[in-house]
């Protein structure tokens, strides 16, 4: 039924395309979705914020900052105009549709729901701004592009790093994000999907947190107390595994095998305890890149709606690298791989 | 005589709640002259439907917070309302499907009232435990947001026409003129500022408690439905904000806690000043830290004001 729903909306959608060609015939070509090519540089730039104050979103916000400055040097960006709809998906898309109604050449958006904002980015689609979708994804196809790094590959590659390490037999426990937010659900059905193949690996508990390694902490401090025989912990988030191996430590259990992100709390104690670990990012820099993404599109670059960004990986062998950058970095925010505006081309140009 | 009672007490309500309606009518105006766009059809539709889902909590707050009660279950049922409405309506067509959402609220509403006022348990605690259940109930109905809406009821609702928004609030307000012209109205206002009097003046207090809570929770569900609606799909977790808010703008119209004081028409403003803020401040160009600060100050400003005025107000 939805299908249905979404392909009528796609026919909408085309058919208004093809009028608005027909009408505007002079136009130049647009190469890109939403993109009609009559907003000339320097374009402005709505940024969509749902939560400004956690560490991750601080840094995120750094990164688009610094990205919008170099643009604005390059005489491609006027100004940068910053929301913050304090955790609510309502606020957001008040918040965007004032975007709109400002007339903003873009808006790039860090989604408060996965479907919520689909009605409101598809009025800003219309209008003809660049809608970038980036982090916390929306599931709708009608926007400029979607900065993609695949929750779902990230849940089988830690599941199947933590199998590999486990040699296929042992105890674990899963720590997941809150439940009902996709980020959180897709990493734990990509885990999930791994973890069948390998039926010498029991689950002996799983957790709902927030990204936070106080309620993670006190979570498996209390399945620390029930469960005798912990052989790995399979962490779908950075906190949450800095949160698990305080936890260990607080008990005096010997730490085990762990996943996590790149949470540079997690990082630093991963090194100290020893561990064998694995950590996976959302690097801060996809701010950065939904900004550099909006302006080539906007400036008449083709940008398919779909961007795949692969997804960056620290293993014990280049842990030492990432550590010897922390100090750059906030005590409770995450440490993210180098990015320049060559390396937001890159991932444009591969299909 | 009547009339003139009605009146006075009318204008007593109006003239301490003044001061607010000044802040909403001020920031409305500077919105206005920042956005001429509002007064176009399409911008009048935007900003009421950023609006009603938030009246809609509000009113169904001040139910409750008028008969002494409060409910930490606001955001939950909202998320209820949302998915059942979006996981109905494929299969059972609209009309069924928002009888189902009326319904649940409904449902849930009068059960929490009738363990509020038959167990008299505090209703901050059952709201609180009720608000875990019914989070979780929208959960299982639908895991990840997904869902959906028929189009023409979003287009209808959530569309670039305001007329049937503002008849429905209008529809509302007069249900609620309505409801407090019949004996239950009356019953509310009693049961809140004194359950003991009212008892013994022969209310039957806790069928008015549980009518309360009834209609609260069906205002809810139907804030969840317009939410889902407007988004064009369910999300279980999209009411969360909704229960600090509802309070925040039900105490910003002049609701008191202890029950039996306060107007609709109070909390109506609050919501709408709450509303408001968020367009001023972005078209006024704050960066986020700043609109915080701006955001309490104004809220401080519009609460403190009646007390700075009051000496003077007094009669």
């Amino acid at each position: 039924m939805r299908r249905n729903w979404q392909s009528l909306v796609a026919k909408m959608v085309f058919s208004g395309c093809v009028t608005a060609m027909m009408a505007a015939p002079v136009a130049a070509q647009a190469q890109s979705h939403c993109v009609t090519g009559t907003r000339k540089p320097p374009f402005s730039i709505g940024w969509a914020n749902i939560y400004s104050v956690p560490t991750w979103m601080k840094q995120t916000t750094d990164t688009i900052n610094s990205e919008a400055a170099e643009l604005k040097k390059q005489g491609l960006v006027s100004k940068l105009m910053i929301t913050d709809a304090q955790g609510s998906a309502n606020t957001q898309i008040q918040q965007i549709q004032s975007m709109i109604d400002a007339n903003m050449d873009a808006i790039l958006v860090d989604a408060g729901s996965a479907t919520a904002l689909d009605r409101v980015i598809s009025a800003a689609c219309a209008k003809g701004i660049a809608v970038i979708s980036f982090d916390s994804l929306v599931d709708s196809d009608d926007l400029t592009a979607k900065i993609i790094i695949d929750s779902k590959e990230w849940g089988r590659d830690a599941a199947t790093w933590m199998a590999k390490t486990l040699d296929g037999k042992g105890n674990i426990l899963v720590l997941n994000g809150p439940a009902g937010v996709s980020v959180s659900e897709d990493r734990r059905a990509g885990a999930m999907e791994v973890l069948k193949q390998y039926p010498g690996i029991k689950i002996l508990a799983e957790t709902n947190t927030p990204y936070n390694s106080a309620p993670a902490q006190e979570a498996v401090t209390n399945l620390l107390f029930s469960q005798p025989k912990i052989d790995g912990v399979l962490s779908l988030g950075g906190a949450l595994s800095a949160g698990a191996l305080l936890a260990f430590e607080r008990q005096g259990r010997a730490p085990v095998p762990m996943t996590g992100e790149n949470y540079r709390q997690f990082l630093e104690l991963w090194k100290k305890t020893g561990i064998k670990g694995w950590a996976a990012m959302q690097p801060n820099w996809l701010g950065a890149m939904a900004a550099y993404v909006a302006v080539q599109a906007l400036d008449g670059k083709p940008v398919p709606v779909h961007v795949n960004v692969p997804l960056p990986v620290i293993t014990d062998a280049t842990l030492p690298s990432y550590l010897a950058r922390a100090k750059d970095f906030p005590t409770d925010g995450y440490i993210y791989s180098p990015y320049s505006q060559a390396l937001f081309a890159s991932y444009l140009a591969q299909k | 005589m009547m009339p003139s009672l009605y009146w006075q007490i009318q204008w007593r309500r109006n003239r301490r709640l003044t001061p607010l309606y000044g802040v909403v009518l001020l920031l409305l105006v500077v919105y206005g002259w920042l956005f001429p766009g509002l007064f176009s059809r399409a911008g009048l539709a935007h900003f009421t439907q950023s609006w009603f889902p938030l009246a809609l909590v509000a009113m169904a707050q001040a139910i409750l917070m008028l008969t002494g009660g409060i409910s930490l279950a606001v955001g939950s049922l909202v998320s209820l309302g949302a998915v059942v409405a979006a996981t109905t309506m494929g299969a059972t067509g609209s009309l069924v499907s928002m009888l189902l959402v009326l319904a649940a609220g409904l449902a849930t509403g009068a059960a929490s009232g009738a363990i509020v006022a038959l167990l008299r348990l505090p209703a901050i605690i059952v709201t609180l435990a009720g608000s875990f259940i019914i989070g979780g109930l929208a959960l299982i109905i639908l895991p990840r947001p997904g869902g959906m809406i028929l189009p023409w009821l979003s287009a209808v609702l959530a569309g670039n026409n305001p007329t049937v928004l503002l008849g429905l609030l209008i529809l509302l307000v007069l249900g609620w003129k309505f409801y407090l012209a019949t004996p239950g109205g009356i019953a509310l206002y009693a049961a809140g500022e004194n359950p003991v009097a009212a008892y013994r003046s022969g209310i039957a207090v806790e069928a008015t408690v549980i009518a309360a809570f009834a209609i609260s929770g069906m205002l809810c569900t139907l804030a969840g439905l317009f939410v889902a609606a407007q988004t064009g799909s369910g999300d279980p977790v999209i009411g969360t904000t909704f229960t600090l808010n509802s309070i925040a703008a039900v105490v910003l119209g002049g609701v008191g806690f202890l029950g039996g004081e306060g107007t609709m028409r109070g909390a109506l403003a609050g919501s709408l000043l709450l509303t408001v803020m968020i367009n001023v401040m972005f078209f006024l160009g704050m960066p986020p830290v700043a609109q915080y600060i701006a955001q309490g100050i104004i809220i401080v400003v519009a609460v403190a004001l009646p007390h700075l005025l009051g000496r003077r107000l007094a009669p």
